[in-house]
């Protein structure tokens, strides 16, 4: 995306076509509305950057169809050098001829046609340079289908296009009858400026619109060349007369009514009159692209302090700012594109009660209705101000736009946000909630320009990336710090690219089917456009991981990577693709019940170790997590949460092992908890098969809260995924608690894999005899594997609770235990019977109690009872108290408690 | 004309030995980059990689070849259409004006306001400013004019009535002695024409008043709209103001307090799986009509306009209006029952904004014809399909229904009526119904229930944000509706809007809707509960918010 520089940001709109009433598509689908297809092709242009060209950065929907692009202005165009009555020399008309083509021949390279090409668009910048705009019209209304209007003024119409009449849309495929126009037309068009650029006025000035076509029409009949044609205008003659013979050439190159005949843009760039210009033109530099397998910096050159002065070093840093990112805080400062538009009067339409039908029949046409003149289409522009962002950030200094990364002295600070003098502030707003934090212009701005910075260096700064990720994630630059977190890196392209997506398949009807329910609310997702999309990047997943099978609910999983990177498939496809082994691995398995089972066992385990009331409610009414909860792992509850939703969900989750999702859960139970007590099985049924309104920020933090009080082992799965080969060390260590369980070095006090049937019938989860260690700091606080120092709440306390006999506790017991033999712990009414080391267990509820017996089923049923007694954080060393035998940790407990 | 073109693309290389030669059909123009399907050649036909560069370069050249020669036939092609005459370039011309001239701001003609759009600006700026008090002061004055009228003419009838009866009553007794049968028909007939005379009268009489007031309304309008234009700051503008608005007394107490309560229970709900959109619900039981006509309010011993008016005068204009929707038979009048009712009530007082009743349903039958005209085309066009969605309708007769023609009204048709006059409503739908809505089998296929769906589709194409519904289909309560019918109604009507509501805002801006549910008033009180117990169960209601003590 080009830097600002001294570009404005233009507002345009216009009206897409309605469809008739209740129309449905081949798929027995309601039509997608035109507006919303419009959206979706327009995303394909703001990838186009040159410097000939106006870029393109947003479009909106509003109500009935009214579509609102924004995109890259200039206050002055060609048509005011026109203005001025007198025409352009021949060497400034090639030199600019030269810049038109340019764009054009970039355009055509990209498969767009301008179609729309006439002297109010073709802008100039400060510099004197021109930028062509409006280019993206023709393409992005499916080459006019989708609107009512006409594209392209009649003057500058190429004579194919008068030819094929007024476009038609065919009535079941919604697309144009007509052929396409191809990139010839454009040609035509600069023909005629170019024309007019040595006329100094237009062409056919002065005439009627139906004098016009019919002018045009005579030429195209006519057996004259159509520069001789027009050469009967003396006035025109006259002017030609002076100019070069090659000029002329080129002249009859492009007016040329046969298409066949006409050159192309790149003939016509090739053409001698343009040899210096050629020769003068500066190589379009490709955009910087962070996944890629070629060296990144081959063309870097650092420009030297003398040329840097020598261009005019600016005080205007923001200029220097993609225009994307401008805009993304312009619209973060305050601005108000209706109010804009208002004050404009462009939105101004008539109040709808005048608009109102008079008559409707069943089938659902309406009669008498009025049109609303304002859906004509305007073709206004309306600068947009960037006043007031420059006012919020005016205090900002310049060293804010150029944060350093490599100072050691911040590197190791405690807090983790950029040093900038209004640092303090930013601390303060690092605070606030995050929906707060993501509107306030001032720290988006220090987050984003970091974060940028960072990205440049990924993969390098991946940590320091990863650290910042912890903080928040802006959203403008979502796409990429997921990608990073998700550790993907290399040549993304090439793989996406070498990936047979076209091929029909087996499982291309289910993914027909699911698309058009997948997240369709989203107006980009709804697009056709994005249902293409939708569908490659699903086909390759499926292909590249023959192991897998495509269940329901992938479709779900790739909708926040297709709506965060819409334009780069490949990325979408990459996070996906490193997303789903982290979190869902061997959940696509054909026969995936084992896994699945697994986690859900797991899952219900940890709603009983962290709400046993709620745990043993739903056990009692039989609402068991296989019921609900299966969509929500599958998905990871991208099935459950609209998009806006997911993205914060998933910036948390993302960082998280993947055991964190188990976590979520359980946040999202305690939000309901209220109503699920109340409920009966009914009741919770119909509760989770229209899943009540969430806070999403309050769950996040429920659920890292749940996992920091949760020991690390009582989340372990066999399924999980195995260890990684490669010991990454990309990611800061930065506590024992996000790692997951499996990357850690196994040993003999190490989990084990636990029968799934053995796992059901248990209530609580058992953890491993290294986690007590770790734990109970039985080792020592030396040895302790976490290397952040520990905050008081970063670790569960725990309580180690014997339930052997006495005897046994009194020849070896862990150190810190308390002991309440099995046999005598429970009245005959199931009560605990009261002594001392029952008060000390009351005293000290909120901790983690491991209940640890031998080899045979005290320990278990003694937790199963404590469950049902409501005791809270209740689990089983796994394996019992034998495992210590072996270390020295054993010790005889002091006499008498 | 095609858009894109089958061609076959060949390929040979050579490796040691052998030369190979490569055969594909390909579409152009390439819908995928050259480069993505060069993997596929390879792919498919185990091509070696050290081949792959140079295929690509190949097919991009081979692709872009095609590509501008499908464009360039295509182009000639029309070209040469138009040379030859094949199509005529006059014709051409003709099709191509209207394109622009209708379509493109620069070559339109620029739009005039109507009178009425004019009028309709002014009295929206005036409403939202000081002058409203004012002028709704004045509408009331007006209409406790036509109130006058209305009252007169109701005694002069009502007189005229009288002295009918009487006199008839007094021919029959005498009938035999000193009348004979004849002049009873006679006298009968001379009665009926009388009483025409006299309505007729009345009729003029209150036509003119209307059209007096609305004229003399829309001038003192732009007359005090001029005046707060005017530079003097409002001079005679505020003393007519004030001079007005001085002659309020304060309310008595007694008066504040609401005259009926109406039962009703409101809910706030979401509707959507995973992007939740809220809305409201409302179920209240009550006469419909009551939604229209304005009771009588007085402060202070003065009759003054509802505060109700005051919300339905400011939003007439604005993206929030109010509709309802009243069940009327096939006919386009208002001589019988609701209609009937409910055209006095329009009548009541003087609408300033739009025609009359009358002429709006005059302008409605002018519609007929092509509506008829679609209905037609779409019956040949599908016959299937039109008896799937025509069967329930009672259509015993189809040929002499298409001779009748045109002007006929179908069940599930609706038409719209605009009024500023009314209670809370600004628009109202007039669903054509039919007498089988009284049995209790309905589906959610019946004319009258798509008849909503398609109302609701133009609540929000036309920012009607608050819709009325009879819930029951029904005006008033009758003997089949037991309560077993009742509930079984309002299941359906529940669940039906429930399924327009979410098909209706799927594409459309996240905006909140109210559906008012209404129900007859004759409902038991506990019938009216167990309807409202149902809401919940079949709509999903917004987070409860819970108090918690600590």
């Amino acid at each position: 995306m080009p830097a600002l520089g001294s570009a404005e940001f233009g507002v345009r709109t216009f009206y897409a076509a309605s469809h008739p009433n209740d129309k449905c598509g081949p798929n027995g689908l309601p039509l997608t509305p035109n507006s919303v297809k419009i959206l979706g092709r327009f995303q394909y242009l703001t990838t186009l950057s040159h410097p000939r060209l106006c870029q393109y950065l947003d479009i909106s929907k509003t109500k009935h169809e009214c579509m609102i692009v924004i995109s890259e202005h200039h206050k002055s165009s060609v048509k005011e050098k026109l203005n001025s009555g007198q025409g352009l020399s021949e060497n400034a008309a090639v030199s600019l001829g030269f810049q038109i083509l340019e764009g054009l021949t970039f355009l055509h390279e990209k498969n767009v046609v301008h179609r729309n090409l006439s002297m109010d668009n073709i802008l100039i910048e400060k510099q004197g340079n021109i930028k062509l705009s409006e280019y993206g019209l023709y393409y992005m209304t499916d080459y006019g289908a989708d609107v009512s209007f006409p594209i392209g003024l009649p003057h500058y119409m190429a004579p194919e296009v008068l030819c094929s009449g007024p476009l038609k849309v065919d009535e079941d495929s919604g697309q144009c009858i007509q052929p396409i126009s191809g990139p010839k037309v454009d040609v035509w068009s600069f023909g005629i400026i170019l024309l007019e650029l040595l006329l100094g006025r237009e062409v056919w000035s002065g005439l009627s619109l139906q004098e016009t076509f019919v002018k045009l029409m005579l030429l195209i009949k006519s057996d004259m060349s159509p520069l001789d044609y027009l050469c009967q205008d003396a006035s025109l003659s006259e002017k030609l007369k002076g100019t070069s013979k090659e000029l002329k050439d080129l002249l009859r190159l492009c007016l040329t009514v046969s298409s066949s005949k006409r050159a192309t843009s790149e003939e016509v760039k090739q053409h001698p009159i343009f040899r210096s210009s050629r020769e003068n033109a500066v190589a379009h530099k490709r955009e910087f692209d962070i996944f890629t397998a070629e060296v990144r910096s081959a063309d870097l050159e650092l420009p030297t302090y003398e040329e840097t002065i020598a261009n005019d070093f600016s005080d205007d840093h923001l200029s220097q700012r993609s225009m994307q990112e401008v805009y993304y805080l312009w619209r973060l400062a305050g601005g108000d594109l209706d109010g804009a538009l208002r004050k404009a009067g462009m939105s101004k339409t008539r109040p709808p009660i005048h608009l109102l039908p008079c008559y409707g029949i069943l089938d659902g046409d309406v009669f008498g209705q009025d049109r609303d003149n304002a859906e004509l289409l305007n073709n206004t522009v309306i600068t947009l101000s960037q006043e007031q962002l420059r006012f919020r950030l005016r205090e900002i200094p310049a060293t804010a736009y150029y944060p350093l990364l490599e100072d050691e002295s911040k590197y190791l600070s405690e807090n983790q946000l950029p040093a900038s003098p209004s640092y303090g502030d930013l601390a303060n707003s690092a605070t606030l909630p995050l929906v707060i934090r993501e509107k306030d212009v001032d720290y988006q701005f220090h987050r984003i320009i970091l974060f940028e910075r960072l990205l440049n260096a990924y993969p390098f700064k991946r940590p320091y990336i990863w650290r910042e990720a912890r903080v928040d994630i802006p959203p403008l630059v979502r796409a990429h710090v997921w990608a990073a977190i998700l550790e993907v890196e290399g040549d993304l392209e090439g793989w996406y690219t070498s990936i047979d997506k076209e091929t029909p398949t087996a499982t291309d009807r289910q993914i027909e089917v699911d698309i058009p329910r997948c997240h369709q609310y989203h107006e980009l997702l709804s697009s056709p456009t994005a249902h293409a999309k939708f569908k490659r990047v699903l086909k390759a997943w499926v292909l590249s991981n023959p192991q897998y099978v495509y269940w329901q609910g992938l479709d779900s999983l790739c909708a926040p990577f297709l709506a965060l990177s819409f334009n780069s498939e490949a990325l979408a496809f990459a996070c996906l693709s490193a997303f789903i082994p982290k979190y869902l691995h061997k959940f696509f398995l054909r026969d995936n019940s084992a896994v699945i089972q697994e986690y859900l066992a797991v899952f219900s385990h940890l709603i009983s170790f962290h709400d046993p009331e709620l745990g043993n409610h739903l056990d009692g009414i039989g609402f068991i997590p296989d019921l609900y909860a299966i969509p929500w792992f599958l998905t990871m509850y991208a099935h459950v949460f609209p998009l806006h939703k997911i993205v914060h969900l998933w910036d948390t989750l993302l960082l998280g092992n993947s055991s964190f999702p188990l976590c979520i859960g359980v946040a999202i139970l305690q939000q309901l908890r209220d109503r699920l007590l109340s409920f009966g099985f009914n009741e919770c049924i119909l509760l989770f098969s229209d899943m009540p309104e969430i806070d999403i920020e309050r769950c996040v933090q429920d659920s890292i809260r749940i996992f920091c009080s949760t020991p690390k082992s009582a989340t372990y799965r066999q399924h999980a995924r195995p260890l990684k080969p490669k010991n990454s060390t990309d990611r800061p260590n930065v506590s024992y608690y996000s790692r997951d369980y499996h990357d850690q070095p196994q040993t003999d006090l190490s989990m084990e894999p636990i029968p799934l049937e053995e796992l059901k019938s248990e209530k609580y989860p058992r953890i491993s005899a290294e986690d007590l260690i770790e734990l109970g700091e039985l080792a020592g606080s030396a040895n302790s594997r976490s290397p952040t120092k520990k905050r008081q709440n970063s670790k569960p306390m725990i309580l180690i609770l014997d339930v052997r006999h006495h005897e046994e506790y009194k020849r070896g017991t862990l150190q810190g235990s308390i002991n309440i033999p099995f046999q005598t712990a429970f009245s005959p009414e199931g009560e605990l019977n009261p002594c001392p080391a029952v008060q000390i267990l009351n005293s000290r509820r909120n901790q983690v109690i491991v209940v640890v017996g031998n080899r045979g089923r005290f320990a278990a049923n003694f937790a199963n009872e404590l469950v049902r007694l409501g005791y809270s954080r209740v689990c089983v060393l796994h394996k019992g108290i034998d495992i210590f035998r072996t270390t020295n940790l054993l010790i005889i407990p002091p006499a008498d408690i | 004309m095609p858009h894109s073109i089958e061609k076959d693309f060949t390929y040979s290389f050579d490796t040691k030995t052998t030369t190979s030669s490569l055969k594909v059909p390909l579409t152009v123009p390439l819908h995928i980059s050259a480069k993505e399907f060069v993997s596929r050649l390879v792919h498919l036909h185990n091509l070696p990689c050290f081949v792959q560069q140079d295929l690509e370069d190949k097919l991009e050249e081979f692709v872009a070849k095609e590509t501008i020669q499908l464009h360039d036939k295509n182009a000639d092609d029309a070209i040469q259409k138009v040379k030859t005459g094949e199509i005529d370039s006059d014709d051409l011309i003709r099709q191509w004006l209207p394109v622009y001239s209708q379509e493109l701001k620069s070559y339109a003609k620029p739009y005039q306001l109507s009178k009425d759009e004019k009028f309709a600006e002014v009295y929206h700026n005036l409403i939202h400013s000081p002058a409203l008090e004012t002028l709704l002061n004045l509408e009331h004055e007006y209409s406790l004019g036509v109130d006058k009228l209305t009252r007169e003419r109701d005694r002069d009838l009502q007189h005229l009535q009288d002295k009918q009866r009487a006199d008839m009553d007094e021919a029959l007794q005498n009938v035999g002695s000193i009348y004979k049968d004849e002049d009873i028909n006679l006298l009968a007939q001379k009665q009926f024409e009388n009483t025409q005379i006299v309505e007729g009268k009345w009729s003029s009489e209150l036509r003119a008043l209307h059209e007096q007031q609305k004229n003399e309304y829309r001038e003192w309008v732009f007359q005090v709209h001029e005046d707060s234009k005017g530079k003097a700051p409002l001079p005679a503008y505020v003393q007519r103001l004030r001079s007005l608005s001085s002659t309020l007394p304060d309310a008595g107490v007694d008066e504040r307090q609401a005259h009926v309560t109406r039962l009703e229970e409101s809910f706030t709900i979401h509707l959507g799986a995973q992007m939740k959109t809220t809305h409201n619900l409302r179920l209240l039981c009550t006469d419909i009509l009551d939604l229209c006509r304005h009771k009588p309010h007085t402060v202070g011993g003065m009759v003054i306009p509802q505060p109700q008016r005051l919300q339905t005068a400011m939003s007439l204009y604005s993206n929030n209006l109010c509709g309802l929707i009243l069940l009327a038979d096939n006919r386009l009048n208002s001589y019988t029952g609701i209609k009937q009712k409910f055209a006095q009530i329009c009548d009541s007082s003087t609408d300033f904004h739009f025609p009359t009743l009358d002429s709006q349903l005059q302008t409605i039958e002018q519609q007929l014809p092509k509506a008829a005209e679609v209905k037609a085309k779409k019956k040949g066009g599908n016959d299937d399909m039109d008896q799937l969605s025509l069967h329930s309708t009672s259509s015993s007769s189809s040929e002499e229904k298409e001779k009748s023609g045109d002007k006929k009204l179908h069940s599930g048709d609706f038409y719209l009526t605009k009024h500023s006059n009314l209670s809370e409503v600004h628009v109202v739908f007039h669903v054509v119904s039919d007498d089988n809505l009284r049995t209790s089998d309905i589906t959610s296929r019946h004319p009258v229930i798509l008849s909503i769906r398609n109302i609701i589709k133009l609540c929000f194409r036309y920012d009607i944000n608050t819709l009325t519904v009879p819930l029951l289909l029904t005006h008033e309560m009758s003997e089949e509706m037991t309560i077993s019918w009742c509930m079984k109604r309002a299941e359906l009507m529940f669940k039906c809007v429930k399924g327009f509501m979410i098909e209706m805002a799927t594409y459309s801006s996240q905006e909140s809707k109210t559906i008012q549910f209404l129900v007859p008033r004759g409902l038991s009180e506990e019938l009216f509960h167990q309807i409202s117990n149902m809401i919940p169960t079949i709509f999903r209601l917004s987070n409860p918010l819970v108090v918690k003590s600590n």
